[in-house]
């Protein structure tokens, strides 16, 4: 019995044992397992100790766990082969010991797949399950052996002997194995979820630089938290040419801003792919000083979209070995890196889309506007000199307001100066078609909201809606608090919005996009039409920073 | 002189165009119209020379309109507008010419030649509009349209033009000519239109006349001349 449980002890210590932790088994794994768990039963034979011409083992063991912890077809084919064995080694329990270990095997399966249906696997690693399961199994062999030995007063007679040792002890061995087991795979999984969660903190604590792409700057943060949080003698970030950031032993002259020296970091970004020196039998030579302490390291190119655009590089000094967890890791980050970089990039260009997008809305507006306004001013100039100055400079304000917009964000009451602008040059066009309602709040003209919010929304409404209508066109635009969000609605009595045209559509659409690129998605635009009534925009901003 | 019509749907550009019209000394401006449905009924009236009319006009835009006026009394069409996406478009439409807002007055004698040329050759300009989808008409309200789907005859007597719906009937300013030639309204008699989608049954009658049952239960006589015609459009 102890020669079984140091034997289960040292193989869990060896490689050998890593296919029985893991959830999802090769068929070369199964084959494994089953060479193994057999071996065991046959052991279990051997090491048994012959009574009355039959031999008191541990021989179930084996496939008991087989069946117990991969399920009913690793169970009986093991106890198969240990029962097989068993049976030609002869004597007259040959037949039924032979039988009875197989079915031990397939009750350990069938104790697998009812925890499995009832959602209890866990339960497969629990040493009580497995005595107790081993515990029946050995009764059922005790019976078999009864009915399937002859002369049945021999058997009678061994069974009297050997039934309560080899229960109890088979029982215990299988639950002090399984324990052994579990114990071993409990480690395992710890060490890979103490992995897991350094890899998931630097994952945390890079988001929110790499977001700002890579620099000096950002390379210095990075360096710093992927050294702090791996624990290796120093780390480097450099681009296609230059040291980007270096942080830790050997700082005196690995240099920041300098061209990359090392061949190996060269090779890394023309070849594109990870190079590691373990530093014992191919010790890392720098390039730089020979009094440089470090010895080993693992070079991994950063790429956005196949492209290598610099290199990560993890060195430990001399005095340490590199490990292959922080080896993993390393490649790890750097695919991480290469991942948010991606990310970055792709927001950025979401951003300058919508910048292009903005753009060219507004500048296919003005053509028309400006036309009409300049037409409509050319009239006023024959009947009313003073309006048709008026009506140029707030003609010059808006298109001052258009141009001079680099900004994401402004008040309220500077869109609503733009808006002003446009709309007393709308009114002079549409005489008495238009009429314009105001309704802000007055505490919240210093309310944030990104430029050219109000003036698409406003330009629809006259665009799109009262320029289409026969008679009198109201527009409404007021502004109030609700909850915590400051409310701007945008109305017109055309109700003639449909989402099918796709040219107010759009208007609100970057409005929207960019407001919940700005404050979240919690805030943005809606729209609500009864069809030759009404049309309502409502864009939902926070109050907050507005002042009360 | 030549008589003009004036239609914007901006004031101010009506009031430009006709200081600079008389500032020619060509033209006698004949009416100023807000919106296609007055220029629909000033040109029926007025039977002008020449339309200044704008594109971009709320309901009915200016190549609709040219749809809904009776070739008869078609006038020369010059486009109006305020940006040149149209411009090729008008072209299309065989307009004599079209004009940019704001206009140049140095322009407009370019215009006058032309309008002089044409007018001398006389004969009247075709162009080829738009099928009408909605038909503009007067209720005391102001003006409906009505879906050409919807329409199930139309009428017509001294007092004018009527379009028949299921639920009622209105007066437009189209002349029947017009409905049957870009309405797709199928002509029974001398003063009836029908709509085929709408028709039940034809009861047929002595002398080679008919009645059309209509879907909704009214009936519209066919004449003679037209049962031929209607034979042939339904293939009976």
């Amino acid at each position: 019995m102890a020669v079984f449980l140091v034997i289960a002890y040292l193989f869990s210590k060896t490689p050998w044992f890593k296919p029985l932790t893991t959830e999802s088994l090769r068929f070369r794994d199964k084959l494994y397992i089953y060479f193994f768990f057999s071996t065991i039963s046959i052991l279990g034979t051997y090491l048994g100790f012959p009574i009355h011409d039959a031999i008191a083992n541990t021989r179930a063991i084996g496939p008991v766990l087989a069946g117990l912890v991969f399920g009913p077809v690793l169970g009986t084919a093991t106890g198969l082969t240990g029962g097989l064995h068993r049976y030609f080694l002869g004597g007259f329990t040959a037949f039924s010991c032979g039988l009875s270990t197989t079915v031990e095997g397939t009750i350990g399966g069938l104790v697998h797949v009812y925890l499995v249906r009832k959602n209890k696997s866990r339960m497969i690693f629990d040493p009580k399950v497995a005595f107790v399961t081993t515990f029946f199994a050995e009764i059922v062999q005790m019976i078999i052996i009864l009915l399937a030995s002859r002369p049945l007063t021999d058997a009678v007679a061994l069974v009297k002997v050997i039934a309560i040792p080899m229960i109890l002890t088979s029982a215990t061995g299988a639950a002090l194995f399984l324990s052994i087991i579990r114990d071993q795979k409990n480690i395992y999984d710890r060490v890979a979820a103490v992995s897991s969660a350094r890899a998931f903190k630097i994952a945390e604590r890079t988001l929110n630089i790499l977001s700002r792409g890579i620099s000096r700057e950002t390379a210095g943060d990075l360096a710093k938290i992927i050294r702090e949080e791996t624990g290796v003698g120093a780390v480097a970030i450099t681009d296609k040419e230059n040291v980007l950031a270096f942080e830790g032993e050997g700082s005196d002259h690995h240099i920041p801003g300098d061209p990359i020296a090392s061949p190996l970091t060269k090779e890394a970004i023309s070849e594109n792919k990870v190079i590691f020196v373990d530093g014992v039998q191919d010790p890392y030579e720098c390039p730089i000083s020979d009094r440089c302490p470090l010895n080993s390291v693992l070079v991994v190119p950063l790429q956005i979209d196949q492209d290598v655009i610099g290199t990560i590089k993890l060195y430990e000094p001399k005095n340490r070995f590199f490990l292959n967890i922080n080896k993993s890791l390393g490649e790890g980050i750097a695919n991480l890196l290469s991942n948010q970089l991606l990310l970055a990039r792709y927001e950025d260009q979401k951003n300058l889309l919508m910048t292009a997008e903005l753009k060219l809305i507004q500048a296919q507006v003005n053509p028309h506007f400006l036309f009409n306004s300049l037409n409509t001013i050319i009239s006023v100039i024959r009947s009313d000199s003073a309006k048709a100055r008026d009506l140029l400079v707030n003609l010059a304000n808006f298109f001052r307001k258009n141009l001079k917009r680099g900004g994401e964000l402004t008040t309220l009451e500077d869109e609503l100066d733009h808006v002003n602008s446009y709309l007393t040059i709308e009114k002079a066009r549409f005489d008495d078609r238009l009429t314009v309602e105001m309704d802000i709040d007055p505490s919240l003209l210093k309310l944030q909201i990104p430029t050219f919010t109000l003036q698409p929304l406003i330009e629809n409404a006259i665009k799109h809606g009262i320029s289409n209508m026969l008679g009198p066109g109201k527009a409404k635009i007021s502004a109030y608090r609700k909850g915590d969000s400051a409310v701007i609605e945008v109305e017109d009595n055309a109700g003639t919005y449909s989402q099918k045209k796709t040219a107010d559509g759009l208007g609100i659409n970057i409005v929207d996009k960019r407001i919940k690129n700005i404050f979240g998605r919690r805030y943005g635009t809606a729209v609500s039409c009864i069809p030759n009534e009404v049309t309502r925009v409502t864009v939902e901003v926070p109050a907050g920073g507005s002042g009360t | 002189m030549i008589r003009a019509l004036v239609v914007d749907d901006e004031i101010h550009a009506r009031e430009e165009l006709n200081a600079l019209l008389a500032e020619t000394g060509e033209f006698a401006v004949i009416g100023t119209c807000a919106n296609a449905v007055e220029a629909i009924q000033a040109i029926n009236r007025e039977k002008p020379d020449v339309v200044f009319l704008d594109i971009q006009m709320p309901v009915i835009n200016g190549f609709e309109l040219l749809s809904m006026i009776d070739e008869k009394i078609m006038p020369l069409i010059v486009f109006v507008t305020a940006y040149d996406e149209y411009a090729l478009k008008a072209f299309d439409e065989n307009a004599l010419d079209y004009l940019l807002k704001p206009v140049d007055k140095e322009r407009i004698v370019k215009t006058v030649r032309k309008l002089k040329t044409m007018l001398n050759e006389g004969g009247r300009p075709v162009y080829a509009g738009p099928d009408i989808r909605k038909i503009p008409c007067i209720t005391t309200a102001g003006i409906k349209l009505i879906n050409v789907s919807d329409v199930e005859y139309v009428r017509s007597n001294e007092a004018g033009v009527y379009i028949v719906c299921a639920k009622g009937e209105y007066f437009t300013d189209l002349t029947l000519k017009v409905l049957e030639n870009r309405a797709n309204l199928i002509r029974s008699h001398k003063q009836f239109l029908v709509n085929i989608d709408r028709v039940d049954e034809i009861l047929f009658h002595d002398h080679m006349a008919a009645d059309i049952k209509m879907k909704s239960g009214k009936t519209v006589p066919v004449s003679r001349r037209y049962l031929k015609l209607l034979r042939e459009k339904l293939n009976f």
